[in-house]
């Protein structure tokens, strides 16, 4: 029994995936499905389905120190700030005034970030059919009193995935928008052809979003359902961290930095051999100090958990990866944040019967780490954990279904 | 898969409710606290198959068209899929289910919105990536395997299984 399971499980493994260039877009193998079944409105289904509540909140602090939020109501983003750590908050502007279907679930949720005045926000808009959305963008020039038009990022707009999304601005107002697309693939199987994962595009603004230039590749064959991270580097070009398909089915994790000069390198090697949908994507910030600091998931069966490393050579090689996390509390969904050479991390546990969120700090650049301790608790459903700060002070940002939204300021005990 | 133990008494209540048939007739159930026991339970000494998916997963439903398939060629299959989509996405997975999944299987569909102790009661192991397929012999020992499988692979289980020996 234990042999036959191994070899299957070898043999699942080391066999190439052809389905990967296949049903991605809910179109289904051809022979996949029955004629006998009645027509199905699929794609009235989909919308239906699309309006599950959404718990997503994404939180930013601009130099200020007031606290930004993007949510999800009905088929609208909501954007308000708060002065006092979220407790009263402002009387939320929609963003898009027409309905769109916004995915807030699992790894899609909205961005915002506030600089030098102007509200950045982008999203995914869900499409008519499974596992499809477009990249949207809005501004506000008038400190979040009104939204510019939504405008749409990718520049292919067949009704396939372009979704995943991740943000950043710089000090010089240009605006990166970074998501997974699946245009690459969709040639592909017009041709027959195979094509693992998907592509990873971005977009550029020079003039602080007021509009984007020609969408960019950055690389084939990311994994396909898993948030892309983006922080931006001390030069102001952004770099972004993915799960990415090596070989096969490897999915493990790259680095790339947008500065059009540098090629994708690996960041990291637990060699996950999956052809699935892990839905969990890393973290990056990248210190004052230039020190890129990442965390991120996996699965694979020597190496499972969290793990945590930092590159001090403009992520050209990162430190031996730290496991943490309680391994039998099924840790996930880690957020790593700096402040110099102060680092933090948060993530999400479950201890059989609350859900907790766990930190951790470092105060010498990720080399050494404070114990992990418990930050807050729910019983109920939650969104996933972030980090930010503020004031040379680290915050969670965290909304449950209970308790509504919390932010937490990150206490620091001498060791 | 060692806090099954600790769920003895979880299951105990269930199977009072649980069904007689594991073979009904295609009806979602509701995938809650205890039901993974539940299923189980109502299985002893006999081989199976638990097959977790979601509609936001295409490999999943790669691997549901490929257990179809086998479940047309082995009868004896006893296989339980499992939707981790939500109870309002109901309307679109019993359409998934009518159009992609084998006719007399079990299926079941998560309703409770809080997933935590779901995962929790499946496998700690588990951090909900899809497709997740549990393999159970007839001496209820399990293997767990991530990602889409081969036809080839799972059918030489089965045929392990069901043959007698």
């Amino acid at each position: 029994m234990k042999n036959s399971i191994f070899t299957l499980f070898l043999a699942a493994t080391l066999t190439a995936c052809p389905a990967l260039a296949a049903d991605h877009s809910g179109h289904g193998k051809p022979g996949a499905e029955t004629s006998t079944a009645p027509p199905i409105d699929r794609e009235k289904l989909w919308k239906e389905s699309l309006a599950k509540p959404s718990f997503a909140v994404t939180a930013s602090f601009d130099e200020n120190g007031k606290l930004w939020l993007a949510a999800i109501r009905g088929q609208h983003v909501f954007v308000s700030y708060s002065t006092d750590h979220g407790v009263t908050r402002s009387a939320p502007v929609k963003v898009n005034t027409e309905p769109e279907n916004i995915l807030g679930d699992g790894e899609n949720r909205p961005k915002i970030i506030v600089r030098k005045g102007v509200v950045y926000v982008s999203y995914t808009q869900g499409l008519a059919k499974p596992m499809t959305g477009h990249i949207r963008f809005s501004r506000s020039l008038d400190g979040g009193k009104t939204f510019s038009q939504p405008i749409t990022v990718n520049d292919n707009l067949e009704i396939i995935s372009h979704r995943f999304d991740a943000m950043g601005v710089n000090d010089r107002g240009q605006v990166f928008v970074a998501w997974l697309d699946k245009r690459d693939l969709s040639v592909a199987a017009k041709k027959g052809e195979k094509y693992a994962g998907l592509g990873l595009y971005y977009a550029v603004s020079d003039d602080k979003g007021k509009s984007f230039k020609a969408n960019i590749k950055a690389a084939d064959h990311a994994c396909e359902c898993c948030r892309v991270a983006m922080a931006i580097d001390t030069d102001g070009y952004p770099v972004i961290v993915w799960r990415h398909v090596f070989d096969t089915n490897i999915r493990d994790h790259a680095l790339l930095k947008l500065d059009g000069k540098m090629a994708p390198v690996r960041l990291s090697y637990e060699n996950w051999n999956v052809a699935g949908c892990p839905h969990h994507g890393p973290s990056l910030s990248i210190a004052s100090d230039g020190i890129y600091h990442a965390a991120w998931f996996s699965n694979a069966p020597q190496q499972r958990g969290l793990f945590y490393g930092h590159s001090t050579d403009w992520g050209g090689t990162f430190s031996s990866p730290m496991n943490f996390g309680n391994i039998e509390a099924q840790p996930s969904r880690p957020s790593v944040f700096s402040l110099g050479s102060r680092v933090f991390l948060v993530w999400k546990e479950f201890d059989g019967e609350r859900t907790g969120i766990i930190g951790m700090h470092s105060g010498d650049a990720g080399k050494s780490w404070s114990a992990p301790g418990k930050l807050a608790t729910t019983s109920d459903v939650s969104d996933w954990p972030f980090l930010i700060g503020k004031n040379n002070r680290a915050y969670l940002s965290w909304n449950t279904k209970n308790e509504g939204y919390r932010l937490i300021e990150i206490g620091e005990e001498k060791k | 898969m060692k806090q099954l133990g600790l769920l003895v008494l979880l299951c105990l209540t269930a199977l009072s409710f649980a069904p007689t048939s594991t073979l009904a007739a295609q009806e979602i159930k509701p995938f809650v606290r205890g039901s993974y026991q539940q299923i189980i339970s109502a299985r002893q000494g006999k081989p199976f198959i638990i097959s977790f998916w979601s509609l936001s997963c295409g490999h999943c439903m790669d691997e549901m068209a490929m257990l179809k398939k086998l479940a047309k060629k082995y009868s004896k299959l006893d296989l339980v899929l499992v939707s981790t989509d939500t109870p309002e996405e109901k309307k679109a997975v019993t359409a998934a289910l009518a159009r992609s999944s084998p006719r007399k299987t079990e299926t079941w569909l998560f309703a409770d919105s809080y997933t935590d102790p779901l995962y929790f009661e499946i496998d700690t192991k588990w951090h909900g990536e899809l497709p997740r397929t549990y393999f159970f012999n007839a001496k209820n020992e399990v293997t767990a395997i991530s990602g889409k499988l081969e036809y080839e692979e799972v059918e030489r289980w089965v045929r392990e299984q069901y043959t007698p020996r």
